[in-house]
């Protein structure tokens, strides 16, 4: 059978090129999908200031929701500092350190900042900690007392300084302090090294506050050839304390939880782009598959008459296209791995994931979509051979010369299910005014495209009769014929007008439910932001204690709060069930109604003081969590909560779905700085200007407005992300369409040939295929404008109070156009070469 | 290579045997109405009639292409009516080849693999010595290669015949195997047929308007409505051509 089936297929290369040009573009974007799931779970940061340990103990930076994938936590949790003393006693351990970080950053001269490290937020460190670096060279002598530091290499370089010079430093908020460098450490990007016991008042672990008596992480030596020793101890040791112990790779994720963080956003966005990813290829892949497999009805249906079973039949099909997208395979998966390196680099470059974070290179990816792209070419080609094969042997010959007459029902029936199931899906956005929502948008498009997919030849068919009826008489003989094949051709035309109808959809709902979720968040976030200015210190990890009075102390400033983002995990039920929510969440104090107007519909965040937060309304209705109600929380350190619920707001989708207050976060973050203040003026510029020479005269310090830059230069990295994904699947598309249309025509040489020798013209054929063409063009953008509309405008009635949605007004006439080409061109070539032969022997040959 | 010498009970069991067979299409065409008849082996049967009568339905059913809606049809002594689109292809090439007016070659393979699909089909091995007597004997050995559209419809058509001998069948269907062809490859491809019947004691039933074919075989039924009006035994082309212009004008 096997041997058959790849000779039969030599013979049928235009289409099975179709399909291997789909398979080939599947496992490309399966792959690339697969190697961006498998780095967000496995892929380590490279271990930096940690590589020198052999063994670490930190804190589980993960939270594991039963039955989910676990939720990565950005905010150091602590360590008791005592445990250090207790492994250090271990037998196989050389040294033990209780690693503390903080925030530090050098000012140089002229009040020029010098962020040291990657992290400007955990730069200090304990000078122990250079214990853990890989073989460090230490230029001087250890830190001692409370005015002496060491710097690294890169950091003293763009400071200018060496050892023996002096340098202010910025430690943990406080003000600027000059301290002595007593040596240079040569691990770049390693930080400021703090003598311990400086460092350790430094960093607040000192005295009695919420982190006292606590390390960051315990980072353990070993004699060599212990380390496997010292690991089991240390782990029986740790037990059922819920702390990590962490060797080789593992250990970079341990360096930085707010980067490792970083990590999960891979694994969330490719579950966001399996699902589309999925539905696109096995969308292309069974119509290239169908015209295939059409092209061969005759074939087939002349083996059942010499004796092939319904079965065998099916198998045949099944194998030669398998044989196909056996051969596009191995390309596609290896191109897989190319994208996926080309997209992390995106990503990186955009900032969304961190620089130096690897990407696995694994063969899981590669076996993943050999499987899923196996099932799904047998199981189409399967389906596409069903009707033929079943057919009595006789009828399938008949048959096999035109089409099947009627398209079946079951298919038809499914196809409007599947409106209905669309139409459903795009009233979310009306209910939930969420990015979760708007996703909806998207899905219900493709969701109707797949529908016309399957109801397409009984709705050709329709349209067809019609045209025909209307233009019986009195019309050219070319615009007669191309109106009888679209419902002579029905099958044919509906595989041809659904993907083109499915390319519009896709980039219309896709594009515009992201624009109009950035223009109803910035919306949001521009009218709920009552203060003009911003006040903010990447570079020293934090803003400066006192930094809050001094500005409310300026003469014209009005109102002023200090705003942080951090994450915290709502678990909540819904439908009976328990779930889990990672979301971005402000902290707040209650002052902060003075400077922002999250539009409370309840309560008051007057009230968000001790364990209290403040929800979104679309959170409050859909989990029960009113004003006075309890909700379940785990904040970013991992610390399970309770807090009382005491505003609910309506700007959820500018703000998030939950807001802490100050009293409930702290201590839970990795560090207690502010990470921005807002600040409301008089409005004259006077007091704008006392801010700035505010801003001038405190290292370090930025003022920012809050109103955004016209021109969307603080485009969320998100939106670059779908827009490289609509691209990409969009060539994958359109290459798919092309392909599939080329095949089409090619496969109809007899019936032109045969149309020819019964006295038409070429021009006429020419003119009857650009007929066709328009018409097919027509009624994809016809359709694909029909399932785009009604999701569209239910988005922009949720999302922005009026039923159509925000974005750019020229990607319709640009989608139009290229459908428009598209259609021409595949149609046009491949019936000029098709002409070129003489029509006589098209018919001999065939 | 010998003619095929079956035991004496399965000698008397006919090739095909009909009994009440009636077929009536969706729409409630009547094709076939009670025809009951059986086909000795070893014989070379015609079956006549004007279109419409019922002769090709009744080959489609007696070769179980098609299923009867009512009655028994018997090939080779197995019981086809009822059994499944499956199991009937499965019986089929066992015991039964065809030959299609319009040849019926998949172009995309050689002569020699078209010839051994139904075999391949069927999960056996071609019997080689019998092949290549057979494609001896029609001419074809130096063809084996070629694809149909470089043969002419005669070598196609005797290709065809191969094909139908390749699993040798208990019966050869033949359905207007001269329709598409000149006199001279008409010719040929009937005296290939009767050789078969006469050297090899094959049986064959064909099908045809042509009163020259029907002419060829041993016993000739005429058909009109559905139902067998007559019986000739070894007839003459012109006696069959009175008989038909008869029924056409009646």
């Amino acid at each position: 059978m096997f041997p058959l089936a790849v000779r039969m297929a030599a013979h049928r290369i235009t289409a099975l090129l179709a399909v291997a040009c789909a398979v080939l573009g599947g496992a490309t974007l399966i792959t690339a999908t697969g190697v961006l799931a498998e780095s967000g779970l496995r892929s380590h940061l490279p271990p930096g200031r940690l590589a020198g340990a052999d063994v670490v103990v930190a804190a589980d930076q993960e939270f594991h929701p039963s039955g989910d994938l676990p939720i990565a936590l950005p905010e150091r949790a602590p360590v008791p500092a005592r445990l250090t003393d207790r492994l250090a006693g271990l037998p196989g351990v050389t040294a033990a350190v209780g690693a503390v970080d903080f925030p530090a950053a050098l000012v140089a001269a002229h009040g020029r900042v010098v962020p040291a490290g990657d992290d400007p937020g955990t730069a200090g460190h304990g000078w122990s900690s250079t214990k853990l670096l890989a073989a460090p060279h230490i230029e001087g002598r250890a830190p001692a007392g409370s005015g002496e530091i060491a710097v690294d290499t890169a950091t003293a370089a763009a400071a200018g300084i060496e050892a023996g010079d002096r340098v202010e430093v910025v430690a943990d908020g406080r003000p600027a302090k000059p301290y002595r460098v007593s040596a240079v450490v040569g691990t770049p990007g390693a930080g400021v090294f703090f003598a311990d016991a400086t460092a350790v008042r430094l960093a607040g672990r000192g005295g009695d506050g919420p982190r006292a008596g606590t390390v960051d992480l315990i980072g353990l030596k070993t004699a060599p050839g212990a380390a496997g020793r010292v690991t089991e101890a240390v782990r029986e040791r740790v037990a059922g304390t819920g702390l990590k112990v962490v060797t080789g790779g593992e250990r970079g994720n341990a360096v930085s939880p707010g980067v490792g963080a970083a990590r999960s956003l891979l694994v969330l966005l490719s579950g966001s782009l399996a699902g589309i990813v999925l539905l696109i290829t096995g969308f292309v892949t069974a119509g290239a598959l169908g015209v295939a497999v059409a092209g061969q009805r005759r074939d087939l249906a002349l083996m059942r008459a010499v004796g092939a079973t319904p079965r065998q039949i099916r198998r045949l099909a099944a194998a030669q296209s398998s044989v196909v997208a056996g051969v596009a395979l191995v390309p596609g998966v290896a191109l897989g791995y190319l994208l996926a390196g080309r997209f992390h680099d995106v990503l990186a470059h955009r900032g969304v994931l961190p620089t130096e974070l690897p990407l696995t290179i694994g063969p899981l990816p590669a076996l993943a979509t050999l499987v899923l792209t196996a099932a799904s070419v047998q199981l189409s080609a399967r389906a596409a051979s069903w009707r033929t094969s079943r057919m009595p042997a006789t009828e399938a010959v008949a048959e096999s010369r035109s089409e099947p007459r009627t398209p079946s029902r079951a298919r038809t029936r499914t196809g409007l299910l599947l409106f209905v199931a669309a139409s459903t899906m795009s009233v979310v956005p009306l209910f939930s005014r969420t990015v979760v929502g708007a996703s909806a948008t998207s899905l219900a498009g493709i969701v109707g495209a797949i529908g016309l997919a399957l109801a397409g030849p009984a709705l050709i068919k329709a349209l067809g009769s019609a045209a025909a009826r209307r233009t019986r008489t009195g019309v050219s003989a070319p615009t007669w014929l191309a109106m009888a094949n679209l419902r002579a051709y029905a099958q044919r035309n509906a595989g041809i007008v659904s993907p083109l109808a499915m390319a519009v959809v896709f980039v219309l709902t896709y594009t515009f439910a992201q624009t109009t979720v950035m223009a109803a968040t910035s919306h949001d976030t521009d009218t709920g932001t009552l203060a003009p200015y911003r006040l903010t210190a990447p570079a020293l990890g934090g803003l400066p204690e006192g930094t809050l009075t001094a500005v409310r102390n300026t003469p014209g400033v009005r109102a002023a709060a200090p705003v942080t983002t951090t994450t915290a995990v709502w678990q909540y039920e819904q439908f009976g069930e328990p779930d889990t929510e990672s979301a971005s969440a402000m902290i707040l104090t209650p002052d902060a109604t003075d400077v922002l107007d999250l539009g409370v519909r309840d309560g008051g965040l007057d009230g968000l003081t001790g364990a209290t937060v403040a929800v979104s309304s679309d959170a409050a209705r859909t989990r029960g969590a009113g004003t006075g109600s309890r909700v379940h929380l785990v904040l970013g350190d991992g610390t399970p909560v309770v807090a009382r619920v005491v505003a609910v707001y309506s700007r959820g989708l500018g703000f998030g779905p939950i807001v802490l207050s100050r009293d409930l976060a702290a201590g839970h973050t990795t560090t207690d700085l502010a990470q921005s203040v807002l600040a409301r003026t008089d409005g004259t510029a006077d007091a704008g200007h006392r801010l700035a020479a505010l801003a001038t005269a405190h290292p370090g310090l930025t003022l920012t407005t809050t109103r955004a830059a016209p021109g969307g230069s603080d485009t969320p990295p998100e939106v670059w992300i779908n827009l490289v994904v609509i691209v990409v699947l969009l060539a994958y598309l359109l290459l798919s369409i092309a392909n599939k249309l080329v095949a089409a025509t090619a496969q109809r040489r007899t019936e032109l040939a045969a149309l020819r020798l019964g006295g038409t013209t070429p021009r006429q054929i020419r003119s009857m295929m650009r007929r066709e063409a328009a018409v097919i063009a027509a009624a994809a953008l016809a359709g694909g404008l029909l399932l785009s509309a009604l999701p569209l405008a239910l988005l922009g009635q949720g999302f922005l109070g009026r039923p159509w949605p925000a974005g750019p007004v020229w990607l319709l006439p640009a989608a139009a156009l290229t459908v428009m080409v598209t259609a021409f061109l595949t149609v046009e070539l491949p019936t000029r070469r098709a002409l070129r032969m003489p029509p006589a022997e098209v018919i001999r040959v065939h | 290579m010998s003619a095929p010498v079956a035991p004496l009970t399965a000698r008397q069991t006919p090739a095909i045997a009909l009994a009440r067979v009636s077929k009536t299409y969706a729409g409630g065409v009547r094709a076939l109405d009670d025809v009951s008849l059986s086909v000795r082996r070893g014989t070379f049967l015609a079956v006549m009639g004007p279109s419409g009568s019922g002769k090709s339905t009744l080959m489609h059913c007696a070769a179980g292409l098609d299923s009867p809606t009512t009655g028994s049809i018997r090939i080779d002594g197995h019981e086809i009516a009822g059994l499944n689109e499956t199991r009937r292809t499965e019986l089929r090439r066992e015991r039964v080849g065809f030959v299609f007016q319009a040849y019926n070659l998949i172009p995309s393979l050689s002569i020699e693999d078209n010839i051994t699909l139904p075999l391949r089909l069927a999960g056996r091995r071609p019997d080689a010595d019998w092949l290549g007597t057979l494609v001896e004997r029609v001419g074809l050995a130096d063809r084996l290669s070629h694809r149909p559209a470089e043969l002419s419809g005669g070598q196609q058509q005797r290709a065809a015949v191969v094909r139908a001998l390749a699993a040798r069948p208990a019966v050869v269907f033949a359905d207007e195997p001269t329709g598409a062809l000149d006199l001279r490859s008409a010719h040929q491809v009937l005296d290939l047929l009767r050789a078969l019947v006469d050297d090899l004691g094959q049986t064959v039933v064909m099908v045809t308007h042509d009163p020259a074919a029907a002419a060829q075989a041993h016993r000739t039924l005429v058909m009109a409505d559905g139902c067998v009006v007559d019986a000739l035994d070894a007839p003459t082309a012109p006696e069959l051509a009175d008989r038909l212009v008869a029924l056409a004008e009646r």
